[in-house]
């Protein structure tokens, strides 16, 4: 095996020594496994070369971004070869006058989108890690982000894919239109798949004209009903905010404790912007929003229109996992996500779930599209906090599950949630996805073990 | 090779190791990771090394020092941490940990260098620089990088001090010898003794540093606790003169590490700029986000042609940013390590701002010449 690789990619990207594989035997979550290889391909003929080898041979094969994925997505769990795509980071086309940018899978996304700047354009779906994240990572997990109620996710961007199939054929799919219903949609079929179905080589994207203007609010309330209420009147209100955040009682406590951000005592927080090419539309936007804030018995609005007001005021939702992350030794951090209107439910049942266990849950998230980052907070090195935040976990998904929810929003199944895909597809469902798993890929070597798939 | 031994990690570094989420941020400023895009170059890949080793996973081999060595530390991992973490005192600590178990690295030939000779380059001759007063209440200290790499260089700031009439004097200087302790070695007391007993004989009051690096040793370091004078980077002693010069050629500036975040010092090199250079424009990544230049934490000494390689890229990086004319900072190591990556076709040109300023002085005495 190792030869052949090395004679794929040359001796430079390649390596098999134990030190340079355990970082790829993790990602952001707490699932370790070693993988046997590791090749940084160039071109997507390497690839083609490298998933051609591996399926006469059976060998597992990860294509990994930067890794930064919090399900366990890309950890080796049967060992394999993994595929890092980190040099195959090219920006091909930005064609403006078709609104398309055609990138290699390896493009960072605030490249990508440091280059459609300079044209006035914007590839909008914005993760907390698009300094680091990989388009083709993006594509994969369907990466959202905070402006996912107005904007969508990545799945809304993909016109088309060149993906490097399981039994060993370089494909083609999708196009360079703004419209396409040529066959099935297959492009749309790799996005959100997680490197199960094959390994994404370069991507074609929509891309938007970058809004020129931006106003932004805090309103902070006693009853979390009340910011309930404040949301989905909004998101009902013929405006859609371009943001809608909301941070729980537990977040705001642990900021207000551990920064110099000064807070109130309350029990949640909404963090909304309204974006648009003039002044006027954004106004009119905001005067919509503020009425509705004021409406619900906050404690205080505040507005910013300049950058500096701005970054004040966005402060303590950037904080925010930062400040958790240093408050714990070890955390989960989930996405289940819910009907907007099922929002304080979900709030409220998840402070029970953590009071029935005794495990911090700070929970904070993009309310204007229903997905939630309940952060869970415990110490790796406890046996029984372990346990206990598993059953949390638990907890909370079949909470999301009974809201009409899902279990992941915008990070992915990978290992951490394929215990639980049951809960959210029923067998037929579940069976028509091992079908199209098998059919692609016949000798499960595409990321296996993930999602439970080849259970 | 592999062997045995284990680490010992103590509460404070295993808390140190926890804490980092692997979020992997770091890899958006690691200079090294830009290079190669391996993960064991990042930041978030030595931190999994080491908490490997930690739960006794992984057992402490050559190879994990080896890594270790692959850091400039920089520092910009450690402000973009979202986690609190600071890579390069984990890095630095585990660099120390791997020399007291027996994984000696290069380094240690260059501490028996600096013993013998007083400087890094084991130069026997040291350039007679002038400037000996009995007394001045300056003590100008210039380090190795300048002194034996960029001569050129220091040459022109002595001069501006000459121009701009500061009372200093200079001693038979030998390394500082702080930066053994990057790389998992000790200071050398005896030198740190010699400096001081040197610089105190002048009665000089303030200390005043081209190198960035020696201004950490001589106002943090514990071996210099001592010295008893005030330490001054040659840019905090300038930013308060007048400069009957300027320039009106596009001008940019470079944030050496060691200056900016490890110092604090941003300020004062651009105070001083603005009386000179109207047309300054920063870099994209500037401040407490500048890009290293690749010449920190040992890693020039270890890895020469990887170093040379991220200083291209940081340099063409500024040109791309900033489209300047001139390229200031004010270290001997940037410098030195953005001379070497400049490649012909590039028209920059790249000085210490101490140089550049009597480079002006000297133009304008030139102009008035002719004009006379």
């Amino acid at each position: 095996m190792i030869k052949k690789l090395i004679e794929i990619v040359g001796q430079d990207n390649f390596t098999d020594q134990l030190e340079e594989l355990v970082p790829y035997s993790y990602d952001a979550s707490m699932n370790v496994h070693r993988p046997d290889a590791a090749v940084w391909p160039e071109t997507a003929e390497q690839i083609l070369a490298i998933v051609k080898f591996a399926n006469e041979y059976k060998i597992p094969v990860i294509p990994r971004g930067a890794g930064t994925s919090l399900s366990g997505g890309v950890v080796p769990i049967r060992g394999g070869v993994i595929i890092d795509l980190s040099k195959m980071n090219r920006i091909l086309e930005v064609s403006i006058e078709n609104r398309y940018a055609r990138v290699e899978a390896g493009v960072v996304c605030d490249d990508l989108n440091r280059e459609l700047a300079k044209h006035g354009f914007v590839f909008p779906p914005d993760p907390a890690s698009s300094t680091v994240s990989t388009i083709g990572g993006n594509v994969a997990t369907n990466a959202g982000g905070i402006k996912g109620a107005k904007y969508g996710t990545t799945r809304d961007y993909v016109l088309g894919l060149q993906v490097v199939l399981p039994t060993g054929e370089l494909m083609r799919t999708g196009s360079y239109t703004m419209k396409c219903v040529s066959g099935y949609d297959l492009a749309k079929l790799f996005v959100g798949a997680e490197g199960t179905l094959g390994v994404i080589t370069e991507v074609t994207l929509k891309i938007n004209p970058l809004p020129r203007h931006a106003m932004t609010a805090v309103a902070t309330y006693a009853r979390l009903e009340d910011a309930g209420k404040a949301i989905f009147q909004t998101m009902t209100s013929g405006v859609i905010p371009s943001v809608m955040e909301i941070m729980d009682k537990v977040t705001l406590q642990s900021i207000r404790e551990n920064t110099d951000i000064a807070l109130p005592d309350a029990e949640a927080m909404i963090l909304t912007e309204a974006d648009g090419f003039t002044w006027e539309e954004v106004e009119a936007q905001m005067e919509v929003v503020l009425g509705i804030l004021k409406n619900n018995h906050p404690i205080e609005v505040k507005t910013a229109r300049d950058e500096k007001d701005r970054l004040n005021l966005w402060k303590a939702r950037k904080s925010a996992y930062a400040t958790l992350a240093r408050v714990s030794n070890s955390f989960v951090l989930d996405d289940v996500t819910v009907p907007i209107s099922r929002i304080p439910e979900l709030l409220v049942g998840i402070q029970g779930i953590s009071q029935k266990y005794g495990i911090v849950v700070a929970t904070f998230g993009h309310a204007g599209d229903g997905n939630l980052h309940p952060q869970i907070l415990y110490d790796e090195y406890d046996p029984d906090q372990v346990e206990r935040t598993e059953k949390v976990e638990e907890e909370i998904f079949k909470l999301a599950i009974s809201l009409k929810g899902t279990l992941s929003g915008e990070h992915g199944i990978g290992l951490s949630k394929a215990g639980y895909m049951t809960l959210e597809h029923d067998p037929v469902e579940m069976d028509l996805m091992r079908r199209v798993k098998k059919a692609l890929d016949p000798n499960n070597i595409m990321n296996p073990g993930k999602r439970a798939l080849d259970d | 090779m592999t062997m045995s031994i284990q680490l010992q990690f103590d509460e404070k570094r295993r808390k140190a190791i926890t804490q980092c989420s692997r979020c992997g941020f770091c890899r958006a400023v690691c200079p090294i990771f830009d290079l190669t895009k391996r993960p064991i170059t990042n930041a978030h890949g030595k931190i999994i090394l080491l908490k490997e080793v930690m739960e006794g996973k992984l057992p402490a081999t050559e190879e994990v020092a080896k890594a270790m060595l692959r850091c400039t530390a920089c520092m910009n991992c450690t402000v973009n941490c979202p986690s609190g973490v600071d890579p390069q005192e984990i890095v630095k600590a585990a660099r120390r940990d791997m020399v007291d178990i027996g994984f000696d690295n290069l380094f240690k030939a260059m501490g028996e260098v600096v013993e013998k000779y007083g400087n890094i380059y084991g130069k026997e001759k040291r350039r007679d620089w002038g400037h000996r007063k009995e007394r001045a209440p300056y003590l100008l200290f210039l380090g190795c990088v300048g002194a034996y790499r960029e001569e050129e260089s220091v040459k022109e700031t002595l001069r501006l001090l000459d121009i701009l009439k500061v009372e200093y004097t200079m001693v038979d200087e030998v390394c500082c010898s702080g930066v053994l302790e990057d790389v998992g070695y000790k200071i050398k007391e005896d030198l740190a003794r010699r400096n001081i007993q040197e610089i105190q004989k002048t009665g000089a009051n303030t200390l005043i540093t081209t190198c960035p690096y020696c201004y950490r040793v001589f106002k943090d370091h514990p071996s210099y606790k001592d010295l008893g004078l005030e330490v001054k980077h040659i840019t905090q002693f300038l930013k308060d003169f007048d400069f009957h010069v300027k320039t009106d050629k596009k001008v940019t500036y470079h944030d050496p590490c060691d200056l900016g975040r490890h110092a604090g010092i941003y300020d004062e090199p651009r105070q001083i700029i603005l009386k000179i250079a109207p047309n300054f424009v920063e870099p994209r990544r500037t401040r407490d986000n500048a890009m290293c230049c690749g010449a920190g934490g040992g890693f020039r000494g270890a890895f020469a042609k990887e170093s040379v390689k991220i200083a291209r890229n940081r340099l063409s990086q500024i040109i791309e940013d900033t489209g300047a004319e001139i390229l200031l900072t004010e270290c001997p190591s940037c410098l030195h390590n953005f001379r070497n990556a400049k490649r012909q076709k590039q028209k920059i040109e790249i000085y210490n701002l101490t140089e550049f300023l009597a480079k002006l002085y000297g133009e304008r005495t030139l102009g008035e010449k002719e004009a006379a």
